[in-house]
């Protein structure tokens, strides 16, 4: 007969404690919990029950955590030795034409990079960044230098970081990778409501009648937020899904309109146009909550459905009746994406769908709402703390004189009265030699800046570039300086997440060797340059972000405990302002930009016949530093495909898996065929993650001229089938990776 | 809808209309086992682990009965306890020997209740014998053991109705019922997004994370 052993559970699991703290990736901010021993590896996470996620995760939260414990960390710096000059990549995969199947991992090949560079003490290293820096700023002043910090950063590290830039270096040329995701939604809301962040937390949807999910894919990019827009769905909420691309929760919509790419301003034009031509927009709060309605019939009254059909490829009476149910709702939520965002007319296309709420009065009531979709954890955060070229914390313009005397008594230096350059400015100023010296922190802009040939090009024509990161990046192989910095998982910080809640990350393991806490590096850097940086711990730092942007009153690290409270927090007592503007909005009324269909710069021609869309995929982030050192996530999606619609495949002779090239007017790479009508005909996807299929060596560098964003969008491309991958580089199959 | 007083285990309690004696029971304190529910799930009653006398006939599933006015309900009776008792042996009775559940990540809710309840020897015949429902280590992240599955529903619940992915049913009659992905594909194979939901629900082992390699002790982490 059969015994049940009554024993205890495993021994091995005694060890195991938990940790309460957040998901490292995207910015829905997952409160989670990790299983973790004594040598501090993560056996496991757990959802808690957060403000966001109530216990639940998606596939990067559950088991993408072990990137952080990758043998390949960063533990001592690093100097380049002088045979690694001239600067430039190190790597073949990192030089001009590289393209095509990976080596294990996909990441950077240490055997060939890391000879490069020598190990240094952190006092030589710390000397040699702090001489670096302040050399090209004695020598060409101080807008020679630029730093980039990272949306992955906490509130703490981004605070500092700019601090150092503007108050230790003495220029604003500081910003980091919100430039290139939401910078034109933002410029859009600051100037439509005067504030940038969001109006409503995604779980606000359950009260929505109509949720209008524009250009965005939150079953892959926000999972756990699209959990519960598909539960509203499921309780009657109605989904109006407007995508160039087709989203995951065009399952769960009432309506999906696959629109052209490029046409979002006359899809929404023709929108408004029906509901202000029925009748059915709302009169009382566009009299008293708005201004400028006049000026938005006028432009909006040239696009009717019927002339925009023929632009957008939605027949007319399919945009009308997408007005009439959005007109009707008592309540209607607004979420949006890089499809929106991430153009030349980003602004445009995000003015648009702020005015489209503002016509429906569906701003400042429960379900209704703006909410941009923030994409790292800490997107909202790093914006919110400064690592804005033109805005000290809390969006106090640099330009105010008034605002600059505060910051300077605040933190007793001079500051430069210039508002500095964004992202993709800095790069393209480098290549001119107006900046020389870059400080790169947890950012890869060799993958996530437009145009990589360009981009290379920049990195190499630099004077001087220190490297802070976990891994050596593909931008750090064109480093003189590599500092070894913390994971998320090595330190405390708070993160605000795109419902503005802020909340705190915790340690659950040590720092590999001697690798450090970014906030120490930062203030070590700080002190060798002579500034007295005596910061006691990570909560002084938060105190001083709260002195210095009032948006994050009554907040502090002890307040925020286990679950984070949400800004505004109008008491020290206060869970925070779940939603804004009830009333009225910071500028008063709020303002109608009326917008008109803009052109992308790179249009598709006989030679370059497609348009190619880029983004993001569940099991990945960004440039694959992290997710593609976690065994999980790599084992689940290890190659990148491109997406081909099944009659343009057919027409070009391309079957499922079969190689292609994928060439624009700036590059070329190689990359296997995904066939699926996910894509509209005559158009193309390729997710951003993968260095040996990069995105970005195709797309163009044209900014948008109010939140200089790139144009990640919309790249004119040819497409052809390979008979086999590139002879080249399919040996370096055969060597393995170092790790 | 007005509010409802019963008596549990001599202790009364006034609740909304419509809950649960089990929701009303954990308002007293009173800790009803239960395998089949979770209070994030819409309650089903199938593993009836959770049953109690209310001086019926039978003895019905707190989980799923609604308290009623004047009610008098008995949590811990020897009839209760055997009911438990035996169910439970009949569960334990094809289960693997050992839990990768507490192998992993700890709590096996059955393993826990066994030992609530005392269970030693077990005296019921393993249907599993000869019969084996099967492992499925197609998803590199999520393990499938079939065997130790007691087909609560709660991870069919989960994936429909907290993550809204709709990928698990069950497929198979009598002994041979198992949970499926999609129509009954490889997990690894199938629509599934490896958000880990069932895994997080599921109270034995039959899904469980797949420990990573860095994590790995080396033991129950591969088939």
């Amino acid at each position: 007969m059969k015994r049940f052993e009554a024993g205890a559970a495993a021994p091995a699991l005694d060890e195991i404690r938990e940790v309460p703290t957040l998901c490292p990736y995207c910015g829905v901010g997952c409160a989670l919990a990790y299983g973790v021993d004594r040598a501090g590896t993560i056996h496991y996470a757990r959802g808690r029950d957060g403000a966001s996620n109530a216990g639940r995760l998606c596939v990067k939260g559950r088991y993408g955590f072990d990137y952080t414990s990758h043998p390949q960390r960063l533990t001592r710096p690093l100097v380049r030795r002088d045979a690694a000059y001239p600067r430039g990549p190190l790597s073949a995969f990192s030089r001009p034409g590289a393209s095509g199947p990976r080596k294990p991992g996909g990441i950077v090949d240490y055997a060939e990079v890391l000879p490069h560079f020598r190990e240094a003490s952190w006092a030589e290293a710390l000397d040699r960044v702090a001489a670096g820096l302040a050399g090209v700023r004695d020598r060409h002043g101080a807008d020679a230098v630029a730093g980039f910090g990272s949306a992955k950063g906490s509130n703490e590290e981004a605070y500092l970081f700019q601090k150092f830039i503007r108050a230790v270096i003495g220029t604003n040329n500081v910003d980091h990778c919100t430039r290139l995701c939401h910078a034109s939604s933002v410029y859009a809301l600051m100037e439509g409501i005067g504030s940038g962040a969001v109006t409503n937390v995604v779980r606000d949807v359950e009260n929505a009648e109509v949720a209008v999910i524009a250009g965005c894919n939150p079953t892959a990019n926000h999972p756990v937020a699209a959990t519960f827009i598909k539960q509203a769905a499921a309780a009657g909420t109605k989904l109006l899904a407007v995508n160039v691309r087709r989203p995951g929760l065009a399952d769960y919509a009432q309506q999906y309109c696959q629109i052209r790419p490029g046409t979002d301003v006359a899809f929404y034009n023709a929108v408004m146009h029906v509901l202000i031509d029925e009748g059915l927009h709302d009169r009382a709060f566009v009299a008293e909550r708005t201004e400028g309605f006049e000026a938005l019939r006028a432009v909006v009254a040239r696009y009717s459905p019927e002339a925009v059909a023929g632009i957008t490829g939605v027949p007319a009476d399919e945009i009308a009746g997408f007005a009439r149910t959005l007109g009707r709702a008592r309540s209607a939520m607004f979420f949006w994406g890089m499809g929106i965002s991430q153009h030349v007319f980003g602004t445009d296309n995000a003015r648009c769908l702020i005015a489209l709420a503002l016509l429906t009065g569906n701003i400042g009531r429960p379900g209704t709402g703006l909410h941009p979709l923030r994409g790292q954890n800490n997107v909202q955060g790093a914006s919110d703390a400064g690592l804005i070229p033109m805005y000290y914390p809390g969006y106090q313009k640099v330009a105010d004189a008034t605002v600059r005397a505060r910051f300077e008594g605040l933190w007793g230096v001079p500051l430069s009265p210039e508002p500095g350059l964004t992202t993709a400015e800095i790069t393209h100023a480098a290549l001119e030699g107006r900046i020389r010296a870059l400080y790169c922190m947890g950012e890869n802009p060799f993958l996530s800046d437009p145009d990589v040939n360009r981009v290379r090009e920049s990195l190499s024509s630099l004077e001087f570039l220190a490297v802070q990161d976990i891994f050596l990046t593909e931008t750090a192989e064109f480093a003189d300086v590599v500092l070894p910095a913390s994971s998320f998982m090595e330190k405390r910080g708070s993160y605000t997440n795109t419902d503005r809640r802020v909340q705190l990350g915790r340690p659950v393991r040590e720092p590999p060797g001697e690798a450090r806490e970014d906030w120490r590096i930062i203030a070590a850097l700080a002190r060798r340059l002579g500034h007295d940086w005596d910061y006691a711990d990570e909560a002084a730092i938060f105190d001083e972000l709260v002195a210095a942007a009032p948006l994050y009153a009554n907040l502090s690290h002890e307040r925020l405990g286990d679950n984070g409270r949400w800004y505004p927090c109008p008491s020290p007592e206060s869970d925070g302002e779940r939603l804004l503007f009830t009333e009225r909005f910071p500028i008063g009324r709020g303002r109608f930009v009326p917008a008109e269909l803009g052109e992308a710069p790179d249009l598709p021609d006989a030679e370059y016949p497609l348009v190619l869309n880029t983004g993001r995929q569940l099991e990945h982030w960004h440039t694959g530093v992290m997710t593609r050192r976690s065994l999980a996530l790599d084992a689940l999606a290890p190659e990148a495909r491109v997406e081909v619609h099944p009659d343009d495949a057919e027409r070009l002779g391309i079957a499922d898996g079969d190689w292609t090239r994928l060439t624009s007017r700036r590059g070329s790479v190689q990359v296997q065929a995904k066939v699926t009508d996910d894509v509209a005909l005559g158009t193309l996807f390729l997710p951003m993650h993968f260095r040996e299929a990069a995105a970005n060596l195709l797309t163009s560098p044209e900014l948008d001229p109010y939140g200089k964003i790139p144009e990640f969008k919309i790249c004119a491309v040819r497409l052809e089938r390979l008979a086999t991958p590139h002879g080249e580089i399919a040996q370096h199959n055969d060597t393995s990776d170092t790790a | 809808m007005g509010d409802v007083t019963l008596t549990i285990d001599d202790r009364t309690v006034t609740v909304p209309a419509g809950t649960s004696v089990w929701e009303a029971a954990a308002r007293l304190g009173i800790d009803i086992p239960v395998l089949c529910h979770d209070p994030r799930l819409r309650p089903v009653g199938v593993c009836r682990v959770c049953a109690v006398d209310t001086g019926e006939r039978t003895l019905p599933a707190s989980c799923v009965r609604e308290v009623q006015e004047g009610m008098q309900v008995r949590t811990d009776t020897d009839e209760v306890q055997a009911h438990r008792r035996v169910l439970t042996e009949l569960l334990l009775a094809d289960q693997p020997p050992v839990s990768r559940r507490e192998a992993t990540t700890g709590h096996d809710q059955l393993y826990a209740l066994a030992r609530r309840l005392g269970v030693g020897t077990i005296p019921w015949p393993d249907g599993a014998e000869g019969h084996p429902r099967g492992e499925d280590w197609s998803s590199p992240v999520i393990a499938v053991d079939h065997q130790a599955c007691i087909l609560c529903d709660r991870c069919v619940r989960a994936c429909d109705e907290i993550q809204h992915n709709d990928v698990i049913t069950r497929s198979g009659k009598g002994y041979a019922t198992r949970i499926a992905f999609d129509l009954d594909a490889p997990m690894g194979e199938s629509s599934c997004v490896s958000c880990g939901e069932c895994v997080a629900v599921c109270p034995t082992g039959a899904l469980t994370h797949r420990a990573l390699p860095a994590a790995a002790a080396g033991e129950g982490s591969q088939p």
